[in-house]
């Protein structure tokens, strides 16, 4: 899968791509508006992840040139502005989602992961870790081929993690991607909790392996160790 | 008062007692000329009444006009007017009169000569006289008022238009404020003035504005970065110690940004920056949400109770609209008590959110300040931010705790 960051930050285009690279993506980068263009019009790529404010232009208007060349690349604006009219701008322009600085790698990742699922119907909707598997397409989860039967909360929970295995996910990532960052939660985790207790007894249930573990009482991470 | 009242009811008030003043003046002014009228008159007649009295020798009495009558000699007394009542023949009224009395030697006699003339009459003429002056006065002074008032009207209509203009002028229109320009110079000098000043404060404002989305765009970036970073530390191998410095350290950059993000949200709701652009059923509305928090109101065993009457529909922002009930449930929730209670209500203009919690220290007066925090870990501008948009869409909000904290939205009643 091949990205096109689109970032006036050294640093912050340096860190996506080291990150996007470990996680397997092919990425080039941009970090003007005339690189940006230049690279559109040349080369083909999945997902394009753009900041709107560069010093030579507006990141929007380089969203009429991904119309033009780039029918298949997903679009993922990234902008420090949580201004209204820029989220429907880019929405309406064409974007397929929007992200406000400041945003997780585990976020940012899932929101690849949708929109590459919801571009490529070509197997791209299949994730598997072990005995769990889950069908994007389907929504369905089943562990040893059996389905198992998951609230929507849990589903996003399960899919996050799968997404995002191996990582440490602290309680606030998780939070932040379960519910809008404008629901001020700051006061009671515990409903995270109560969420991957249910999954746990479920997945134990249906004979799978915990893979769910708790770092120091501050964070979670799925993975097999 | 307006303008044009005040002008009109001093000017009235001015005319009263001009014409008051002027109709008493005039009054004792004719009475006083035509009283020495009449003493003259009395004494051109006395005069003659001599010269008869001394060619003839004759005594004339024609009462009440003339009395002579003889004396033996002179009294001290001098020449002198009186204004005397008496009898009239026929309907045995007083009637006013003037008497001239002297006492004079004709022809080695003395004489005591009285002169009397009927005052009745000329009082009768003063006061028409004084009343028809009174009638063209106010006549007169009523037309010049209405004539005035009606080119006061039309020269202040444009004046009116004007300040419709200027009182519905909105800082984020993109248009210039257009004033009617009239052949007065001094409305002309008002409405440039005014047309500079609001293009002058659009641009200010457009300037604060820019400012403050740049500094937000500054300060989120390097946030970004640094939490970027954080986060890729966090996942090498860490003792307790360090993960939990990190963790921290993640969170206070977090709460900046966070903190960072709603202030300037604050400030779009102040500069009224969101459209008005959806009619929101709250009932609608707030089921929805309920489910949303289902997570949230089940970690803490709270118990919803939904109460609605009649749906409270209002056109505003949905986003405006979502936050506002966002604030409210997480507010609700996080005060709350384990096991407690929530009771939402629905009524024709009204919406209330009653919650069981601890007793605080907040009234209805501070607790919508900014920063205004009781226990909870939050940043304190929720309920700031639900107070600026119930601002903002003509709505009250009002605070009242009794056995369960209560916060009551209704629409205001112009």
């Amino acid at each position: 899968m091949k990205i096109l960051i689109v970032e006036d930050e050294i640093d912050l285009l340096i860190t996506l791509s080291n990150y996007l690279v470990k996680e397997n993506y092919i990425c080039e980068l941009a970090d003007n508006f005339q690189k940006a263009d230049e690279k559109l019009s040349i080369y083909d790529y999945d997902i394009i992840l753009l900041d709107i404010m560069l010093p030579d232009g507006n990141g929007l208007d380089l969203l009429k040139t991904i119309k033009k060349y780039q029918i298949k690349a997903g679009v993922i604006i990234l902008s420090a502005k949580n201004s209204l009219d820029d989220k429907i701008n880019g929405l309406d322009l064409g974007a397929d989602d929007y992200l406000t600085k400041p945003f997780q790698l585990s976020e940012m990742n899932a929101r690849i992961k949708a929109v590459l699922r919801r571009r490529h119907f070509d197997g791209s909707n299949m994730l598997t870790f072990q005995e769990i598997s889950i069908d994007t397409v389907g929504k369905s989860v089943t562990v040893h081929g059996k389905e198992l039967i998951l609230t929507a909360k849990e589903y996003d929970l399960l899919l996050f993690f799968l997404i995002n295995k191996n990582r440490v996910l602290t309680k606030e990532v998780i939070a932040e991607h379960l519910w809008a960052d404008n629901i001020d939660m700051a006061d009671n985790f515990d409903f995270i909790y109560t969420h991957l207790n249910n999954i746990r007894k479920k997945i134990k249930h249906a004979g799978g392996n915990d893979y769910i573990k708790t770092i120091y009482g501050m964070g979670y991470k799925f993975s097999e160790r | 008062m307006k303008f044009l009242d005040k002008v009109n009811r001093n000017s009235f008030i001015l005319l009263t007692i001009i014409l008051i003043v002027s109709s008493i003046a005039g009054y004792f002014v004719l009475r006083h000329v035509i009283l020495s009228e009449t003493k003259e008159s009395l004494i051109e007649k006395e005069i003659l009444l001599r010269k008869q009295i001394a060619e003839t020798g004759e005594i004339l009495n024609l009462y009440p006009s003339i009395e002579v009558e003889k004396l033996s000699r002179l009294t001290s007394k001098g020449p002198e007017f009186r204004e005397i009542m008496l009898p009239d023949d026929n309907e045995n009224e007083l009637e006013p009169y003037l008497e001239y009395s002297i006492e004079q030697k004709i022809a080695d006699t003395y004489y005591s000569i009285k002169l009397r003339q009927s005052v009745f009459e000329n009082e009768d003429l003063v006061i028409i006289l004084a009343f028809s002056l009174f009638v063209i006065l106010s006549v007169s002074f009523g037309i010049s008022f209405f004539i005035n008032r009606s080119t006061n009207k039309t020269i202040w209509a444009d004046f009116e238009r004007n300040l419709q203009t200027i009182e519905h002028f909105n800082f984020s229109d993109k248009k210039k404020i257009e004033l009617l320009s009239s052949d007065i110079e001094e409305f002309d000098r008002l409405n440039r003035v005014i047309e500079y000043l609001t293009e002058k404060l659009k641009a200010d404002y457009r300037s604060l504005k820019e400012f403050t989305e740049n500094a937000s765009h500054e300060i989120q970036t390097p946030l970004a970065i640094a939490l970027l970073n954080l986060d890729e530390i966090l996942q090498h191998n860490l003792d307790k110690e360090d993960f939990k410095k990190k963790i921290t350290i993640i969170n206070a950059l977090k709460r900046l940004s966070m903190l960072n993000q709603s202030l300037i949200l604050l400030a779009k709701i102040e500069n009224r920056q969101f459209k008005a652009d959806k009619l929101i059923s709250f009932k609608d509305a707030l089921h929805r949400k309920i489910e949303e928090f289902a997570a949230f109101l089940e970690s803490k065993k709270l118990h919803v109770e939904l109460k609605f009457e009649q749906d409270f529909m209002l056109k505003m922002n949905g986003e405006l609209a979502d936050l506002l009930l966002n604030n409210l449930l997480s507010n609700a929730i996080n005060h709350n008590l384990i096991g407690g209670n929530i009771q939402v209500t629905v009524r024709l203009n009204e919406l209330k959110i009653c919650n069981t919690g601890e007793t605080n220290s907040m009234t209805d007066a501070t607790i919508f300040n900014r920063f205004a925090k009781g226990k909870s870990k939050s940043y304190g501008l929720g309920l700031a931010m639900v107070k600026n948009i119930c601002d903002t869409h003509d709505l009250e909000i009002h605070y009242a705790k009794d056995k369960l904290h209560c916060f009551t939205i209704n629409k205001k009643i112009n």
